[in-house]
């Protein structure tokens, strides 16, 4: 069963070309990691599958709704599609309890005590249970970054996408993080797509790697084949350059 | 000496001080009004709804660029022509509620992009509708972030009604006016007692401000 399908999708911001003919299919479990320079689409291609971007040409559908079609109720399909942003965008008029706690109860009307317990287990799940009480602004990037995680998950995503979940945090706060999303991406009925720039991360997790450039698709690969060999001279380049830093 | 005590006998305090409880109503009912529909209009502005956002705006721009003077001047003698003739206080009330909404319907939509957009992409992603984004996470960091410049429109407000004087709504400076009408020599003493209860109203508006700032940071 497929999760996402991209068919020829283009994607415009004005006259500039950020997606070009886009076509993916992926699973029902699947981990894809996303690479690529800055300024491939990777991101933007992320975030269409949540229908934070719109796109402009050809069909996504995703979890079974078409995005492109106007009659599809994006907020109904965002609860099946957890995200998690480069810069977490935690509320911060709300606590971290709350923040993880906020969506089920008033999208998915979870009662209050289940929904608590969730939540402090979530907590617990990515080590913040005592952070419950503080505000986003007094813990660190990292620890904001794994209550993202936490809050996208209170909502029982069946996707969950990660937008350089670690691209602005504090070397020494990195790990903590992609241990949490190894931890989330080894359950198989969970389907992810990762952007990313932690090479040896996306060794490790991913079943499946996209290397895109200049708004396409240039290579889509079995991990074990696109590090041993990439195809393209394009991401051979890409990662010798990644590699010698 | 003497005008100063003369000027101050208890009829004319009285009478400054039933001036002062029409300025106190007319500040009161306009600043709750006008916190209502500024809401609405600034969010609505922020919303970019098709057409609607577009005609609120241009609404916004032309009153905002308005005298104040001449919405009180309309209100009163302009209104009638169209068949609607308020008395002097809803007149003012009108016309300073009118002006003082754009007002804050325009600190409304700047408090509301000064919010982080990531702040209403969060809450998107899991699912959450515009309007609960809106109500639950941007509006209450916006309206923290306004509180200052509120008061001070607030402020300002206050201080403007004196002009609805010009239509002879029986306010704080009508009054004063009518006191020192009678005898020139009060015209200074009226003055000072303007200056303090002016002060008075608007200076605990600021306090009041501070206060809430410090309680919400």
């Amino acid at each position: 069963m497929s999760m996402i399908e991209f068919h020829d999708v283009q994607k415009y911001y004005g006259q500039f070309h950020a997606l070009k003919d886009i076509n993916l299919e992926i699973d029902e479990g699947e981990t894809v990691v996303l690479i690529g320079p800055s300024g491939s689409g990777k991101s933007t291609l992320v975030r269409t599958v949540n229908g934070l971007e719109s796109i402009q040409n050809g069909s996504l559908i995703v979890n079974n709704q078409d995005l492109s079609s106007p009659k599809t109720d994006v907020n109904r399909l965002r609860t099946d599609v957890g995200m998690v942003f480069q810069h977490f965008y935690l509320y911060a008029n709300k606590t971290v309890l709350e923040n993880v706690m906020l969506a089920p109860r008033i999208v998915s009307h979870i009662p209050e005590d289940e929904n608590r317990q969730r939540a402090l287990s979530l907590l617990k799940m990515v080590g913040l249970e005592s952070k419950a009480a503080n505000m986003p602004s007094q813990i660190s990037g990292g620890q904001q970054q794994r209550v993202a995680i936490a809050r996208s998950l209170a909502m029982r995503p069946k996707l969950l996408l990660f937008d350089e979940p670690t691209s602005a945090l504090d070397p020494e706060m990195i790990d903590d993080v992609l241990q949490v999303i190894k931890k989330i991406t080894s359950d198989s009925a969970m389907t992810s797509l990762i952007v990313t720039h932690e090479m040896g991360f996306a060794k490790e997790v991913a079943n499946r790697v996209i290397f895109m450039d200049d708004g396409r698709v240039v290579e889509d690969d079995d991990k074990t084949e696109f590090f041993r060999q990439p195809k393209t001279e394009r991401a051979q380049q890409f990662l010798s350059k990644i590699i010698t830093h | 000496m003497q005008n100063w005590i003369n000027a101050y006998s208890w009829m004319n305090i009285r009478f400054l001080l039933m001036g002062l409880e029409v300025t106190v109503l007319i500040s009161v009912v306009s600043v709750l009004l006008s916190f209502i529909i500024g809401s609405v209009f600034g969010i609505i502005r922020y919303s970019r709804i098709k057409y609607l956002s577009a005609v609120v705006g241009f609404i916004i721009d032309i009153i905002r660029n308005l005298p104040l003077l001449l919405i009180i001047f309309f209100t009163y003698f302009g209104l009638p022509n169209f068949g609607f003739k308020p008395e002097t206080i809803p007149a003012a009330i009108i016309a300073m509620t009118v002006f003082e909404s754009m007002m804050l319907a325009e600190i409304v939509r700047s408090g509301l992009n000064a919010v982080d957009v990531g702040q209403m992409e969060g809450a998107r992603s899991v699912g959450m509708s515009f309007v609960q984004a809106l109500w639950y996470i941007i509006l209450p960091q916006a309206y923290k972030k306004m509180i200052p410049a509120i008061i001070s429109q607030f402020v300002s407000l206050i201080k403007d009604t004196s002009l609805a004087t010009i239509i002879v709504v029986p306010e704080l400076m009508q009054h004063a006016q009518v006191v020192y009408g009678q005898n020139a020599n009060y015209i200074l003493p009226m003055f000072a007692a303007l200056a303090v209860l002016y002060f008075i109203i608007c200076f605990s508006l600021s306090l009041l401000g501070n206060f809430i700032d410090r309680r919400l940071a």
